[in-house]
């Protein structure tokens, strides 16, 4: 074992445990109820899942790509969309802070938010 | 270029397609997009320590294009061709530091690079910083399915070179 194999080998465990440390501590559940929809990082949508009643909706693109979001019991997610690769629609229902529902194609997000402040 | 490397080179890039394409019609390991085993890393990886840098990277932009073709996936190809690239020329570096014996520890480094330059691209192009919240999960992910892929390659070099000296003596 030579000393670059040595060093490389290093590297890899080094990457490899911080990686998995980044994952222990990203998996936190929600606190929150406030969610928002972006697309292209511009909010679309602030909703309180708490509030809203079970219902299924449209985003439209002005394409006229569409993402299907359903609202049911105080969970949000993706139910249908037509962008080529539904990702969005498998990743399921939103449940981590740190982890949105994204759908790439269409640049749309789904992620927790903080409520928004009374005026 | 000789005839007889010409064709090697285009039946490494034919079967790393076939295993791209086995490896789309099997279910999703988990929802993260980019989480996979990445099978036609296996034949990436067995190229770096086989053919010169221009014939790898040449048989890597073929199998990219003409995979995006056969998915019918063109909106990927940007996040495909940054992982590629950054994936090779980090393997290529690292071929001179790491014997053929390690090559499994090279391999992971190409994935990780893999899933870095995909992350990366995607987060720059979509404008949508938000992305890298999956970059932890890709790199433990990408650790694991550069070793496997790495093991998978390793042992078929060896193998390789057992038959040519098999070969060469006979």
């Amino acid at each position: 074992m030579t000393k670059g194999v040595k060093l490389a080998l290093f590297a890899v465990l080094i990457i490899f445990l911080g990686a998995l440390a980044a994952l222990v501590f990203l998996r936190r559940p929600a606190q929150g109820t406030w969610v928002e929809i972006l697309q292209e990082n511009k909010v679309l949508y602030t909703l309180d899942l708490s509030q809203e009643p079970d219902r299924t909706f449209r985003v439209e693109l002005p394409d006229g790509s569409w993402n299907e979001i359903r609202i049911e019991d105080g969970t949000i997610c993706i139910s249908d969309a037509d962008c080529p690769d539904h990702t969005c629609v498998r990743t399921g229902k939103l449940h981590s802070e740190d982890i949105p529902i994204v759908c790439l194609p269409h640049k749309l997000i789904v992620r927790y938010c903080d409520p928004p402040e009374e005026s | 270029m000789k005839t007889k490397r010409l064709t090697e080179l285009s039946l490494l890039t034919a079967a790393a397609l076939i295993a791209f394409i086995i490896e789309l019609r099997l279910p999703d390991l988990s929802a993260i997009p980019g989480v996979k085993l990445g099978l036609a890393n296996i034949f990436t990886v067995y190229a770096v320590y086989r053919f010169s840098c221009k014939e790898v990277f040449l048989m890597m932009i073929t199998r990219i294009f003409l995979g995006a073709l056969f998915s019918s996936n063109f909106s990927a190809i940007i996040y495909s061709l940054a992982g590629g690239i950054l994936c090779l020329g980090g393997m290529l570096l690292l071929k001179r530091v790491i014997p053929a014996n390690y090559l499994w520890l090279c391999s992971i480094f190409g994935a990780i690079l893999h899933n870095t330059g995909q992350i990366g691209a995607a987060a720059i192009l979509t404008r949508t910083p938000a992305v890298l919240a999956y970059y932890p999960f890709l790199l433990v992910s990408g650790c694991i399915a550069g070793l496997f892929t790495g093991l998978c390659a390793q042992y078929v070099l060896k193998r390789l070179i057992r038959r040519k000296t098999d070969q060469d003596n006979g």
